[in-house]
């Protein structure tokens, strides 16, 4: 075993850096290769985005009045969206925590499936808040040093930290351990244990600064809840992992590999359980708000139940929690496991119903009744929804190809040919135990 | 305490950026709240170098009724009050006008229950006049109007009534107050409807939405 | 590490790893005839894909029209010395006549010493007429087919402050009996929650008491506009469109000059007006003289008078925001 698995070292030693680049190229070009289903999709998704980029553009060129915003609901679809995403981000967590605080070990081997789907909604969640801007070319004002930082009292500038913040940590754990296996080599803990330590604790902060965001502000009752970060950590805790059990089949259906049996038995059984704390959550809000009455009800009122002729969102709502509760019956199914019919709409349903939940209705009802309690519906325009389809295909050719590159990495159809450097006995011990991905 | 640190290194990590983010807090806190004094007002009077005027605008000349007749120029000719009431007798109970036929026809009058006589001068049908008997010219009628409306008069000179245009800052520059009778009819002083001006639009160029509260 | 996946076929190497030998995604070893081919088209889709993406974010060129490399650049209005505004205040000129026709006069009025500024308005008299709203918009250089105004004039009932019982597209003569007036603005509140919340601090409470914008540092975020109690903020979310025989000529930089798309701005007072002594817009619009202005840290003010002798509240105080826009009946 060892004489196949010495390679000659080459004369002259190849600094870390540009192996890594090496790897970053290499890793890249393969995975935008691809049959040809993979092309239908990457050629579609691109279709989709440069229709959103296009719409954004003319946004820019002729002014938001594009949009169905106005100065009584001056935050819509793209915001509610940059929420969602961000819950998105932070459910990564919900595999992170098992696979390392738990020494659960199937999830352990999966785990970068979740930091990559972070890794790709903090992407998405970005573009968002950069598509919402009325001014995006002044992005620079933002940058401390650059511009103005309003740092700490404005809660965008910590989001603005935080978001980075988490990005910045996913990638480099992705990205050292993806290139540790690349070079076959065994990770190091003390390189990227602290890292995933300290994304435990920053996703929960990136969703409770988001949700401070909203619930700090005294205008707005609808928000002004001690609830909020609460309630958006139990439902990112849900959407989280419902997305990661449906990415788990699809990567075994495309792959052909069947694994992760047991990372999504302990995924249906954290969602059992954060779905009805989201449930619960909503229906204290809902008692809290019907049961005091008064003015400061007013959007929950237009919300749930149409207020003074104005019912825009109340489908919505109901929608989100039939399809919620449709969703928790299923998943207490303890056949749930067994037949993936149920399994995935029960995923899809609890997805679909906490975006509704989290998006529409939980930004734009703080905006109806406004603040001097004049109603103005909204209804998002084509410009809008042309661009969110084209960063969420975005967001999907990106995390297709990150998994891309994982799938090619751990099936070591990408791996370091360049001879860089010995493999010692000990790497070549670990490349004969593994198959696990991290 | 340093054992478990040793056995789990990251827990530094974290109560760092624990401890970090509470300093933070507490900067918002102090910066919310503490910050706070700076910005009460300064209770200094200033004297203000050289006050520019307060104009009031003119009240009504004495009126003359016009006869509908020209002179020779093609002026009007006109006549005083004097020349028909001191022919007339004085009534001292009329307090409406709405069967008046001669001169004064379609005044229209709604001054609570006063009479003709509470304001204009039976001695001198020239000039108004206080309760007391005391005469007032016509383009002083603001004492007279002051003498029952005192509480808008004293509001009026201290600013809180009856509108301005100018400078708030007279050291920098004029100001011109409207006298009574330019907002308010004497004989009809309640302020007249009017039809509101620039409905609000809700969205960009959308045509104003009915009322449904 | 466990493998949870079964042992894979043996592969070339004889080795017990888990590279599966024939994947689905699997490319041609090179010098096939068809890894050239494959490379052609995808350099052909590659470069269809390059100038999709330029055709589709074209109109973005066409941004430079209207915006310079000067203005991109421009520094916060904090940090600019005399020399140059004055060097913005040139182009901000020039821009007008290019794009409005319109020849304006652009200052920059520094805050008085020791004046704060205060606004009261008289309930009792108010008739909601709107001539304020109007002036605002006239005086302020608004958009002309919005009908944007900084004032919105509420109709109450009598009886209620309940905003819920208010209507403010009320359309028939005023004042009616059951009725009253209330018109709100921007209340320059003390602990304004607008200026806490702005990331780029592109809004910020001057000595005088007015809360301004810089309209060419604001990013457009609308954050300012979600954290407004009172709906005192607006956006320009389409390029203002005026007449040029409508524009008011008499501007400021940080109050009533025109505005670009995209930015967020807000009452100011008329501080272009009240720095200089004048009484604001609204206030000279007003026909039943419900308004009331002045320097609250002047004692003989007519604003401290109100303030000090009649039945005076502000809008939501329980916010705390502490305004400095005061309501107040006669009786």
């Amino acid at each position: 075993m060892s004489d196949s698995a010495v390679i000659p070292v080459p004369a002259k030693p190849v600094p870390e850096w540009r192996q890594y680049l090496r790897f970053a190229w290499n890793a890249f070009s393969q995975s935008v290769e691809g049959g040809w289903k993979f092309y239908v999709w990457m050629t579609l998704l691109t279709a989709v985005f440069l229709v959103g980029a296009n719409a954004w553009a003319v946004q820019v060129r002729d002014g938001m009045a594009l949009t169905a915003m106005s100065d009584h609901v001056s935050w819509g679809l793209y915001i509610a969206n940059f929420t969602f995403l961000v819950g998105l981000a932070a459910g990564g967590v919900m595999m992170v925590i098992p696979a390392y605080l738990y020494h659960d070990e199937q999830m352990h081997d999966i785990v970068i499936i979740g930091e990559l789907l972070a890794i790709a909604a903090i992407i998405m969640s970005i573009m968002f808040v950069v598509c919402d801007l009325g001014r995006p070319d002044r992005f620079w004002h933002m940058m401390p040093g650059l511009g103005k930082f309003n740092f700490p009292v404005s809660m965008l500038t910590w989001d603005v930290i935080v978001l980075n913040g988490y990005f910045a940590i996913n990638v480099y754990i992705c990205g050292y351990l993806l290139y540790k296996r690349f070079r076959a080599q065994q990770p190091v803990a003390k390189m990227y244990m602290p890292a995933v330590f300290l994304s435990i604790v920053w996703a929960i902060s990136i969703h409770t600064v988001t949700a401070f965001l909203y619930c700090g502000l005294g205008g707005r009752p609808f928000w002004n809840t001690a609830l909020l970060a609460p309630r958006f950590l139990a439902s990112a805790f849900v959407s989280g992992p419902a997305f990661i059990i449906v990415a788990i089949q699809i990567i075994r259906w495309q792959t052909g590999r069947m694994f992760g049996e047991g990372a999504i038995r302990t995924l249906v059984g954290i969602v059992r359980i954060t779905i009805l704390i989201s449930l619960l959550m909503v229906v204290s809000e809902i008692f809290v708000e019907f049961y005091t009455g008064g003015s400061h009800t007013g959007a929950a009122k237009y919300l749930y139940f149409g207020l003074h002729g104005h019912h825009e969102l109340v489908p919505w709502i109901w929608t989100s929690i039939v399809f919620t509760i449709v969703a928790v019956v299923l998943f207490m199914q303890p056949k749930v496991n067994r037949r993936p019919v149920l399994l995935n709409t029960a995923c899809l349903l609890a997805f679909v119903g906490l975006w509704i939940e989290k998006g529409m209705g939980m930004i734009i009802p703080a905006f109806i009744p406004s603040t001097l309690h004049e109603i103005v519906e909204y209804r998002p325009s084509l410009t809008e929804w042309k661009i969110t389809a084209g960063i969420w295909a975005l967001g999907f050719m990106i995390y297709t190809l990150l998994l891309k590159i994982t799938i090619n990495i751990h099936s070591r159809k990408l791996k370091d040919t360049s001879g860089a450097r010995t493999v010692t006995p000990d790497d070549a011990l670990a490349m004969a135990d593994g198959g696990g991905l991290v | 305490m340093s054992r478990l640190l040793k056995q789990h290194p990251s827990l530094a990590w974290i109560a760092l950026v624990v401890f970090a983010t509470l300093c933070s807090l507490a900067v918002v806190w102090a910066q919310k709240n503490l910050g706070a004094a700076e910005s009460a007002p300064v209770m200094k009077s200033q004297p203000k170098p050289e006050k520019h005027p307060v104009t009031i605008k003119p009240g009504p000349p004495t009126p003359r009724l016009d006869t509908g007749l020209k002179d020779a120029q093609g002026n009007a000719i006109t006549a005083a009050c004097s020349t028909c009431h001191s022919t007339t007798t004085p009534n001292t109970t009329r307090n409406t006008a709405h069967d008046l036929f001669q001169a004064h026809r379609g005044l229209s009058y709604a001054h609570g229950q006063l009479t003709c006589l509470s304001c204009h001068n039976a001695k001198d049908y020239d000039t108004l006049h206080l309760a007391d008997g005391r005469s007032v010219a016509f383009p002083d009628v603001m004492t007279l109007c002051a003498q029952c409306h005192g509480t808008a008069m004293r509001d009026y000179l201290h600013g809180s009534h009856g509108g301005m245009n100018g400078h708030w800052d007279l050291s920098k520059g004029p100001r011109v107050r409207n006298n009574c009778v330019n907002c308010h009819d004497p004989h009809h002083p309640e302020f007249p409807l009017v039809r509101p001006v620039l409905p609000p639009r809700d969205r960009i160029s959308v045509p104003n939405v009915p009322a449904e509260h | 590490m466990n493998d949870p996946s079964p042992p894979s076929p043996k592969t070339p190497c004889g080795g017990n790893c888990s590279c599966s030998g024939g994947s689905a995604n699997a490319s041609p070893p090179p010098g096939d005839d068809g890894s050239t081919r494959r490379a052609v088209l995808k350099g052909l889709g590659a470069t269809l894909g390059v100038a999709a993406y330029a055709k589709a974010l074209a109109p973005l060129t066409e941004l430079t029209k209207e915006t310079s490399m000067d203005e991109f650049l421009q520094k916060h209005y904090k940090e600019l010395s005399k020399d140059e505004i004055a060097t913005v205040i040139t182009r901000l000129t020039q821009e007008a006549k290019e794009q409005y026709g319109a020849d304006v006069t652009i200052s920059d009025p520094k805050p008085q010493e020791g004046v704060k500024f205060g606004y009261a308005l008289n309930l009792s008299i108010c008739n909601g007429c709107r001539k304020c709203a109007e002036a605002c918009h006239l005086e302020n250089n608004h958009d002309r087919p919005s009908h944007q105004s900084y004032i919105r004039v509420f109709e109450m009932t009598k009886g209620s402050m309940d905003f819920e019982k208010g209507n403010v597209h009320y359309d028939h003569p005023v004042p009616q009996p059951d009725k009253y007036y209330m018109p709100v603005q921007c209340q320059q509140c003390e602990h304004p929650p607008c200026v806490d919340v702005c990331p780029v601090e592109a809004t910020w409470k001057e000595k005088d008491g007015i809360v301004v914008v810089d309209y060419n540092w604001c990013i457009g975020c609308r954050y300012c506009e979600a954290a407004c109690p009172y709906h005192a903020r607006r956006f320009n979310w389409q390029k203002p469109q005026i007449p040029a025989a409508e524009i008011n000529p008499d501007q400021s930089y940080l109050s009533n000059r025109i505005r670009p798309q995209g930015v967020m701005e807000k009452c100011t007072f008329c501080l272009h007006r009240t720095r200089n002594g004048r009484l604001p817009a609204c206030l000279e619009a007003c026909p039943t003289g419900a308004r009331v202005f002045g320097d609250l840290n002047d004692p003989a003010s007519e604003v401290r008078y109100v303030l000090e002798n009649k039945r005076v509240f502000v809008l939501k105080e329980e916010l705390g925001l502490k305004p400095q826009f005061f309501y107040f009946f006669d009786e």
